[in-house]
């Protein structure tokens, strides 16, 4: 693929905006990417259409996850809510002075965190069924079936899963805060990001614990990689993508090291799956996009603005994609060179 | 960076029914044209409603670094890096701690976590006393001391229901836990923000204002264990690495004990003043600029903590002279 972009064509074929709150998530639901912002609003990205406003929160959007039909956003307005794709806001709950740290959803179970607790809404009933934990909550995730939820929090990771009428809870345990959580695509494995410069895995099978640490910063975003599958992270001066495949996965293996940065810290990263790359976004406003392999060739999609790459978000036709920074500007163009030009009608 | 600036952060500590609350409603509600924002303790008293207001748990985690003393408050990490995102800039943070906490985890956030490090600064611990009670306070509760000795303002409040003398003996008392802090003496809390919030005191242009007295005290310790200060005046020039090796290992061996650590220092062969400020085992240092001409060169070190006189810190710090 390599020639088919470079950073004249995308910047050159994008559309910018400058909305002045700081991105602060993004997720996509088929052709729409969905953005939140600093000051509780949500937008919504189609090819041929202005961004749409949903003034959704009062305050910060601090977290977002989507299904196939809705939006679920949290907010420091302590408020849960939910987004459809038309754009009709339902609040799910509110939790007042208390902020709402972290969501996950699923097309059957969607789930909040608040402080300590973890509300989860599954099955046919309105009532959430709540999950107490011993400290604040990190990070949130369902498995890949839509079945088990972990939760991260200081000193591990509580993974719940419904037995009956109840949650029965099983407990990873690792010293330290950990933050967000994923689950390997094979569900296979458990892994977290940690206050430390570090991130942490158990394979759920025999709890064995993969340290992955060695980070000179604090790793910010992760996201699933092609079909080794690779888990990629930022908090480096690229993005570093640890292999899954095999019978023991990264343990004692070194993680490939792609779209260096040339010294400036990664801050996001988001998967191609389809071609086996990553999108590399970093503290100075570069957006880099490299293939996992050794060649170390990577291609500048964005030069740098000064401004942290706080979002990068792909349709799932791979048609169009977005980059959101701290300051509140994103960019929106077609991926592909020679793809339609993004015109208003 | 986007901002530039940090968003100043004070620590506002001290015993229930000091008056914290009447400080915090005053910051929250006076005509002072600046936006703060305000994180409570649950613990803490009734009586504050604002938007700008957040609920926290004190959540200490230990840093999973292999430092025994390194604890942070999680929650803070989590609330100042969501108040970051918002669209509008702060003008300063307020955190509330409980009585009962000590503030060493605070300060050491700010130290630890870069991006808090990156989009604030801790900016001054401010204790608020009961001038009453605290006297009563200090001999039951090790916090009080901790409070007293980790502060840069002491804010003694309800004087107006103290007589001259007995407020003398508490200044003199604080005054022996912690040189270096400001006494601002009030009622009702009653004294301008601007002496409360925006003090920079952890800057180390401050350390340099900021004139202890550097007194050869005589102390007398009814207890090994209660907290103090010690303060050391060096004529000679220090040696940079004979200083740099012992402060290190003192640091490391003695950080648990060490609340506060200031210091002016003179090296040999340097031209410029060397200034340092420490909270346990975290320290910041560095050179800021050329001796102010006609003042006298030297070295000036002040340990606040528990025990410090009997840590040979004197025989230490005289060690490090470079002739």
């Amino acid at each position: 693929m390599s020639g088919t972009i470079n950073k004249t064509e995308l910047e050159r074929r994008a559309i910018n905006y400058d909305f002045a709150a700081p991105v602060t998530s993004t997720a996509s639901i088929a052709e729409t990417i969905v953005v939140g912002f600093g000051d509780g609003s949500v937008r919504f990205f189609q090819a041929g259409h202005e961004p749409r406003l949903i003034q959704a929160h009062e305050g910060v959007v601090l977290c977002m996850a989507v299904n196939q039909s809705y939006i679920f956003t949290g907010g420091d307005d302590g408020k849960f809510l939910r987004i459809s794709l038309s754009g009709d806001v339902e609040e799910i709950a509110n939790f007042g002075s208390r902020w709402v740290d972290c969501v996950a959803a699923t097309s059957e179970a969607y789930a909040c965190s608040s402080d300590r607790a973890t509300h989860v809404w599954s099955g046919k009933g309105s009532k959430a069924s709540v999950l107490e934990h011993n400290s604040t909550v990190g990070g949130l995730s369902f498995d890949s079936k839509g079945k088990r939820l972990a939760v991260a929090h200081y000193g591990g990771v509580t993974v719940w899963e419904p037995n009956e009428r109840r949650w029965k809870s099983k407990k990873l345990i690792w010293k330290g805060f950990h933050s967000s959580v994923t689950f390997s695509p094979d569900d296979k494995y458990i892994i977290t990001i940690m206050q430390e410069n570090a991130l942490h895995g158990w394979r759920i099978r025999d709890k064995a614990d993969l340290a992955m640490a060695g980070y000179p910063a604090k790793i910010k975003s992760f996201d699933w990689v092609g079909e080794t599958p690779y888990l990629a992270t930022s908090g480096a001066d690229a993005a570093i993508c640890w292999p899954f495949d095999r019978k023991d996965g990264p343990l004692g293996r070194a993680p490939v090291c792609v779209a260096d940065g040339e010294k400036q810290l990664s801050t996001y990263v988001c998967s191609l799956s389809q071609e086996n790359a990553v999108f590399a976004g970093f503290k100075n406003g570069e957006v880099l996009l490299a293939e996992i392999d050794e060649s170390k060739d990577s291609i500048v999609l964005k030069n740098a603005t000064n401004r942290e790459i706080t979002a990068i978000s792909l349709t799932k036709s791979l048609s169009h994609i977005l980059i959101g920074d701290e300051g509140g500007h994103v960019l929106w163009a077609a991926l592909w060179a020679g793809a339609l030009n993004d015109q208003f009608i | 960076m986007l901002n530039s600036t940090q968003v100043p952060v004070t620590v506002l500590t001290g015993f229930l029914g000091a008056g914290k609350t009447t400080l915090l409603n005053r910051i929250l509600t006076e005509r002072h044209g600046k936006k703060y924002a305000v994180i409570v303790n649950e613990f803490g008293e009734e009586g504050i409603d604002n938007d700008l207001v957040v609920d926290a748990d004190e959540e200490v985690f230990e840093m999973n670094n292999g430092c025994i003393c390194c604890t942070v408050r999680g929650d803070l990490i989590r609330i100042l890096s969501g108040l970051m995102k918002r669209a509008d800039q702060l003008d300063a943070i307020i955190v509330e701690t409980t009585g009962l906490a000590d503030p060493a985890p605070v300060a050491q956030t700010f130290f630890v976590d870069q991006d808090v490090a990156d989009r604030t600064k801790l900016d001054a611990i401010v204790t608020v006393a009961d001038a009453v009670h605290l006297e009563g306070q200090l001999g039951e509760h090790h916090e009080a001391e901790e409070q007293v000795a980790f502060a840069d303002v002491v804010l003694l409040n309800k004087t107006d229901l103290i007589e001259g003398h007995s407020l003398g003996l508490i200044e003199n008392r604080i005054r022996k836990i912690n040189p270096y802090a400001k006494i601002i003496k009030t009622a009702h809390c009653a004294a301008p923000l601007d002496e409360i919030v925006g003090l920079n005191a952890f800057s180390l242009e401050r350390v340099l204002e900021v004139e202890p007295d550097f007194l050869e005290s005589d102390h007398d310790h009814d207890h090994d264990d209660d907290i103090t200060s010690v303060s050391y005046v060096s004529d000679t020039p220090l040696d940079l690495d004979k200083f740099q090796t012992w402060f290190g290992e003192i640091l490391q061996t003695k950080g648990q004990d060490i609340l506060r650590s200031k210091g002016i220092l003179d090296f040999d062969g340097q031209d410029d003043r060397y200034v340092f400020q420490g909270v346990h085992m975290l320290m910041d240092g560095s050179p800021m600029g050329p001796w102010p001409a006609g003042k006298k060169r030297n070295s000036r070190v002040v340990f606040i903590g528990r025990g410090v006189e009997n840590m040979g810190l004197k025989e230490g710090f005289e060690s490090c002279r470079a002739f």
